[in-house]
């Protein structure tokens, strides 16, 4: 009998499945559309097929790790319930006023600015603590019990409870909570202190907020899911994939909904760290070119980067997630020449509908997409493994009407313009990511996945003068495959201010072992062995004054800690004020739960490199006899020159004249160019 | 001129590296400076110029800082150092509002980057820095009456000559600064940031050449040039007038201040003349005409609405005319440290007269004031703390929505700080920190409204000072919209319980334990008639308490 691990990341086009066989090693990837009404039907229905398709019992799965964006749609499409926000009187606009800071600079109109709580169900609750957690004013156990009413005459079914210092003392919030079951027992009620423990009113009471208005969503979610499972015959646990690229309980899951929130690129984040270890190579730039976004990921020295707040819809998420940087360029980002003879490339985009022209589906403007048809570097006929045909006629009439004619310029010349635009958009932003880290460019290596960023890893490598780019086995998939190796990680937090020195470890230790507690009470009801629970912990420190911390690992030495924070900010801001003691802001625990990692995936392949066809590309200004070789086909051993064109399922890859290409053991291709 | 060969996908490549030169600067400033006003605030701007110092590409995220380094260069070149002096390896620097700059706070270096023996293009960083010596720490001091108390003065001089640097400079910069290990890292941030530049720009120069680099910084002038003049072409020729007033400067606290703004659009040209703005002022309100110009340019960008890349080519088409001697072109030794009070309402007046010219387009007026105040908080023990404060309030109604409440809006773009950890480092404890019911104007659209901010002084004693305007005179309406309600600054004293009113400027206002400050942020005007606001619009205004009539 095999064991069985699936991952599941729906997407909105597609729900991508890697269904491995723990004693192989063997990995198989699988798709079947999305269906957005419940997306757990597409799952099971998935599922279903792969085990048709691969030979499986249902009964041989082990375990299901899910990515869901779930909780992302329902804030983005503000299918949320109604709900109401408790906090300290004085304070209740604090989620109204926000920071403060425009992004756009010289705008008449503000941007707009998401809020899910509107002013009249905001309620003022008698109470203040200080700083330090002390009681000023006693809990008015009345304007609670008054606030529960009028939440519940508004139609509030989620309540939010965010009161001034919670992180430091939750015994307000948890009274508080107590009053509102016993008034409202069917309501869903978050407290900030158990959501986002951490310094800093206005982004915990949003996090809060966020994850009360997701509890109902989620858990409905998951309830349909178990009662599908269990339909089928799937009696294998489940665990949802977190925005820190671990994963969770549904029972988790349904408390800490928030911890779901851009969970999206979590598992490519995790499959590029997992590459990072197989490759030997510790420095990736993990870039995702699709459609309409381009998002750029780092692995420094072996581990992805963890930032510990987000936004979505710009409300800010105040939870670890991984550290992302996204701008607006994709196949779809659309070419246009402004009146004053301006070619721009993006940030709009043609996105999925009407997408590029040579889809066919009603797109006039020229997109990305259209010039890589035009210069010959996509097949027409094998666009998405030949799923659809493209029309490559529409693509060169509306590059040569909207862009070459009114610049003047050739047609080939025009789209190669396009393409190397789009190249260093994308090359700024990857400069800029590592740029303001101190990192160097050069001292990194690409990994390319998504569908459109094949055609432009190698120039994007060029631009930023980096030397090898590494594109994975199906991309695809890829993040699915990511999911397969996620450990359970429960984020623990407690914020207290205090200066990183000897007379404060005392309650440092305290409050780790306070951390600890809680952490293995989680990974208990997880059920994870003891021998697989582990409970690293960092500090995020900085100067006195300071608006940032560094987050530093601490494993009980307070002065190896702090030399390592002095270190850090050395390297990220190139000073450090060695004399002055840090302060402690935040303490952290990934209490991190080992699930069993699968062994290296065996890869078979031919070394003999079997070119399938020639075909004219313009590559380097000028049109070229060039070889299109399957992906299918190139096994470790094998090797070729650039120019040529990799097809595989769901993307096309160039590899431009001067680059070399070969095969790891693993089936990644790496391929490696000069740069001066 | 522009290469008639050129490229446009060249052009619009080399723009891209050009506009990453300035953004990399930034991020070297923002990566490696000491202070963190600097970091936090953002307080910094970087630029690329042209051989001959024509602005290609700019970074900032605050607009005050719009034009300042092109205006301050402008003037280095013609009345201090010619371009011809201008050597490999020299950085010029200067903070001199008289010499093209702003106030003293800001720091401007300029750094020519050379090509095989040939000047192919400068670079340059403004940092505000923390303190530049004077009266007052931060050196704001709004008792000033002279520039010379309010800091020290550097003429446009160069500060490293052919890569050696003039150390002497520095040490006597440092002196003459409160905060020398601050400043000094700032400063050294601030040269990274111009090594930064350079590098970027030879990398540039190397890939395309100094005649195919040259060519397409004129042509990327030019097309800025060109959709700057289309969109005044939109705008219907005329003369355009407005005027909004300042309540004082601090000492003659009975004399309001005109802002006069004559916006006349010709064709795709335009002209915005503040003749008739009152004659400077004896406190440091005041403006330099370089001030005004980025005030002016701010107003201008609001009221079209439309990102243009900034650069010479932008300000081709436009002119400001401002008489010498006046709050908006002031002469020396007029202190000018607090010229965001003059510079918010030149923003103010451009808007009302672009409002003239193209109604239905320009919203009522924003609050207008950087709410700045501060408190010198005394421990038992004499040691000191400030706490500093910036705040906003609300801006004006649009002709389309509602202004926005308690945002930044025109010429500053800030954070507020968290009250939890103001708490944690401060011996101060908050009251109150909400949005103002019935502070914003009534219109057909509303004002956004004005926010309230208040804490109670845990230490023994303290000195109190703010730097604050817009409470006599209040945002205006637009097209029968209402103005705002005004700010308000209060003080409830612990001994007696009394509340006192405090006037808009204050320095040291004695405080002692237990007494409660409270800031009230103006609301924005309103825009249109009230009578024909929807009725399902003052529902909701009722329904959450933003007006309560």
């Amino acid at each position: 009998m095999a064991a069985i691990r699936i991952a599941v990341d729906i997407g909105g086009t597609f729900t991508d499945l890697q269904i491995l066989n723990e004693e192989t090693g063997a990995a198989d990837a699988h798709k079947v559309p999305t269906t957005p009404a419940d997306p757990s039907e597409g799952l099971i229905a998935g599922i279903l097929e792969a085990s048709d398709r691969f030979g499986f019992a249902l009964a041989d799965i082990r375990a299901i790790m899910h990515g869901t964006t779930i909780a992302t749609n329902a804030v983005l499409e503000r299918k949320l319930p109604d709900g109401a926000l408790l906090m300290t009187e004085g304070f209740t606009d604090v989620l109204e006023i926000g920071r403060h800071f425009r992004s756009v600079v010289y705008a008449n109109k503000a941007e707009e600015r998401a809020l899910l709580i509107p002013r009249s169900r905001r309620y003022p609750i008698g109470e203040r603590l200080r700083a330090d957690g002390s009681v000023e004013r006693a809990l008015d156990v009345e304007s609670v019990r008054a606030a529960a009413r009028k939440a519940a005459e508004a139609g509030a079914k989620a309540i939010a409870i965010c009161l001034l210092h919670a992180y430091a003392n939750p015994e307000h919030e948890l009274a508080a909570a107590r009053i509102v079951q016993e008034e409202l027992p069917d309501a869903y009620v978050s407290c900030s202190h158990a959501v986002s423990p951490e310094i800093r009113e206005f982004e915990r009471a949003s996090t809060t907020v966020l994850n009360a208005l997701l509890m109902p969503v989620v858990k409905t979610y998951l309830s349909k899911l178990r009662g599908r499972l269990s339909d089928t015959g799937i009696a294998a646990p489940v665990y949802l994939v977190q925005s820190n690229g671990g994963v969770t309980t549904p029972e988790t899951a349904g408390e800490q909904p928030a911890r779901l929130l851009l969970s999206g690129p979590a598992g490519g984040a995790r499959a590029a760290e997992v590459l990072s270890a197989e490759l030997g190579i510790g420095n990736l730039i993990a870039v995702d070119m699709g459609g309409t976004s381009y998002d750029v990921s780092i692995v420094d020295s072996g581990a992805i980067r963890l930032v510990t707040e987000g936004k979505v819809d710009g409300l800010p998420v105040r939870l670890p997630m991984i550290e992302i940087r996204t701008i607006g360029a994709g196949g779809g980002s659309i070419a246009r020449v402004d009146e004053t003879g301006r070619l721009y490339v993006g940030p709009e985009s043609a996105g999925a509908t009407p997408g590029p022209v040579s889809y066919g589906r009603g797109g006039t403007q020229p997109a990305v997409t259209d010039a890589n048809v035009a210069l010959g570097r996509i097949d027409p006929d094998f666009f998405l493994g030949g799923a659809m045909t493209l029309d490559v006629d529409g693509a060169r009439k509306a590059l040569s009407k909207k862009v070459a004619r009114p610049l003047a310029l050739e047609d080939g010349p025009a789209a190669d313009g396009i393409v190397a635009i789009a190249t260093t958009h994308m090359a700024s932003a990857i400069r800029l990511s590592l740029f303001e880290k101190g990192l160097d460019p050069t001292d990194f290596a690409l990994i390319s996945f998504g569908g459109a960023g094949g055609l432009h890893a190698c120039d994007t490598a060029a631009e930023i003068g980096a030397t090898r780019v590494v594109f994975p086995r199906d991309p695809g998939t890829l993040s699915a495959w990511g999911m397969l190796f996620s450990d359970v990680v429960h984020d623990i937090a407690r914020s207290r201010l205090m200066r990183a020195e000897a007379a404060n470890l005392g309650e440092v230790q305290s409050l780790i072992a306070e951390m600890k507690a809680d952490g293995q009470e989680a990974l208990a009801r997880d059920g994870i062995p003891e021998g697989e629970r582990s409970y690293p912990v960092t500090l995020d420190l900085r100067y006195p004054g300071q608006a940032y911390e560094i987050g530093v690992p601490f494993d009980g030495d307070l002065a190896a800690t702090v030399t390592a924070f002095h270190d850090a900010h050395d390297k990220q801001y190139a000073h450090a004020e060695r004399h002055v003691t840090p302060e402690i802001v935040t303490l952290r625990m990934a209490a991190t739960g080992r699930l069993s990692k699968p062994a290296a995936r065996p890869f078979e392949g031919g070394k003999e490199v079997s070119v399938k066809a020639r075909r004219p590309v313009r590559l380097a200004g000028a049109i070229r006899e060039t070889a299109i070789v399957d992906r299918e086909t190139l096994g470790p051993g094998a090797e070729l020159a650039g120019p040529a064109i990799i097809e595989e399922a769901h993307s096309t890859l160039l590899i431009p004249p001067g680059w070399r290409l070969t095969v790891h053991p693993s089936g990644a291709l790496i391929a490696e160019g000069d740069t001066a | 001129m522009s290469a008639p060969e050129l490229d446009p996908v060249q052009v619009e490549i080399i723009r891209n590296a050009l506009v990453a030169a300035a953004e990399e600067m930034g991020v070297t400033i923002w990566r490696t400076s000491r202070s963190s006003v600097v970091r936090d605030l953002l307080d910094y701007s970087t630029c690329v110029f042209d051989a001959d110092g024509g602005a290609v590409g700019q970074s900032t995220a605050i607009p005050m800082h719009l034009n300042s380094m092109p205006s301050c260069l402008a003037e280095i070149l013609a009345n201090h150092i010619p371009i011809e002096e201008w050597e490999d390896g020299d950085i010029i620097i200067t903070n001199d509002p008289y010499a093209g700059g702003q106030h003293l706070s800001d720091i401007q270096t300029f750094k020519p980057v050379f090509h095989e023996g040939k000047r192919i293009a400068i670079a340059g960083v403004l940092v505000h820095h923390l303190d530049v010596g004077g009266g007052a720490a931060g050196s704001y001091d709004p008792s000033a009456t002279e520039i010379q108390q309010e800091g020290f003065r550097i003429p446009p001089l160069k500060i490293a000559e052919r890569g050696k640097r003039n150390e002497a400079v520095v040490k006597l910069l440092l002196r003459n600064t409160r905060e020398p290990a601050n400043v000094g890292g700032d400063f050294a941030s601030q040269l990274a940031a111009l090594e930064t530049g350079t590098a970027n720009l030879k990398r540039v120069v190397k890939r395309y050449g100094p005649e195919l680099l040259s060519a397409a910084m004129a042509r990327i002038q030019d097309q800025s040039e060109a959709a700057m003049r289309a969109m005044i072409r939109d705008v219907p020729d005329g003369v355009y007038t407005f005027e909004d007033f300042l309540d004082d400067d601090g000492i003659d606290r009975d004399i309001q201040r005109r802002i006069a703004v004559k916006l006349t659009i010709a064709g795709d040209g335009m002209e915005i003349d503040l003749t008739g703005s009152s004659p400077q002022a004896k406190g440091p309100v005041n403006c330099t005409l370089a001030m005004s110009y980025s005030a002016a340019m701010c107003g201008v960008l609001m009221s079209l609405g439309t990102e243009i890349p900034a650069n010479a080519g932008c300000y081709r088409p436009a002119t400001v005319k401002a008489p010498l001697g006046t709050v908006v072109n002031c002469r020396a030794p007029a202190p000018v440290a607090n010229r965001m009070a003059v510079g918010h309402r030149v923003v103010n007046a451009v808007m009302g007269a672009f409002h003239q010219a193209i109604p239905g387009r320009i919203p009522a007026a924003y609050y207008g004031v950087s709410y700045a105040t501060s408190m010198n908080c005394i421990h038992e023990d004499g040691s000191r703390q400030v706490y500093f404060d910036l705040e906003c309030g609300g801006w004006g109604g649009h002709p389309d929505e509602d202004g926005a409440s308690g945002f930044s809006c025109g010429l500053h773009n800030i954070s507020n700080a968290p009250i939890e950890m103001l708490e944690n480092s401060l011996p101060i404890q908050f009251q109150e920190y909400g949005l103002v019911p019935d502070s914003g104007g009534k219109g057909r659209t509303r004002g956004g409204l004005g926010l309230a901010r208040a804490y109670r002084l845990e230490a023994p004693s303290g000195v109190f000072a703010a730097n604050l305007d817009r409470f006599k005179v209040r945002p205006y309406g637009l097209a029968g919209g209402e103005p705002g309600q005004p700010g308000r600054l209060t003080v409830t004293r612990a001994a007696s319980g009394e509340t006192e009113d405090l006037p808009s400027k204050v320095s040291s206002v004695p405080a002692v334990k237990g007494d409660v400050f409270r800031l009230q942020t103006a609301g924005g005007g309103g825009y249109g008639d009230p009578a024909e606001r929807g009725e399902a619009a003052k529902a909701a205004d009722r329904e959450n308490g933003y007006t309560r009539a």
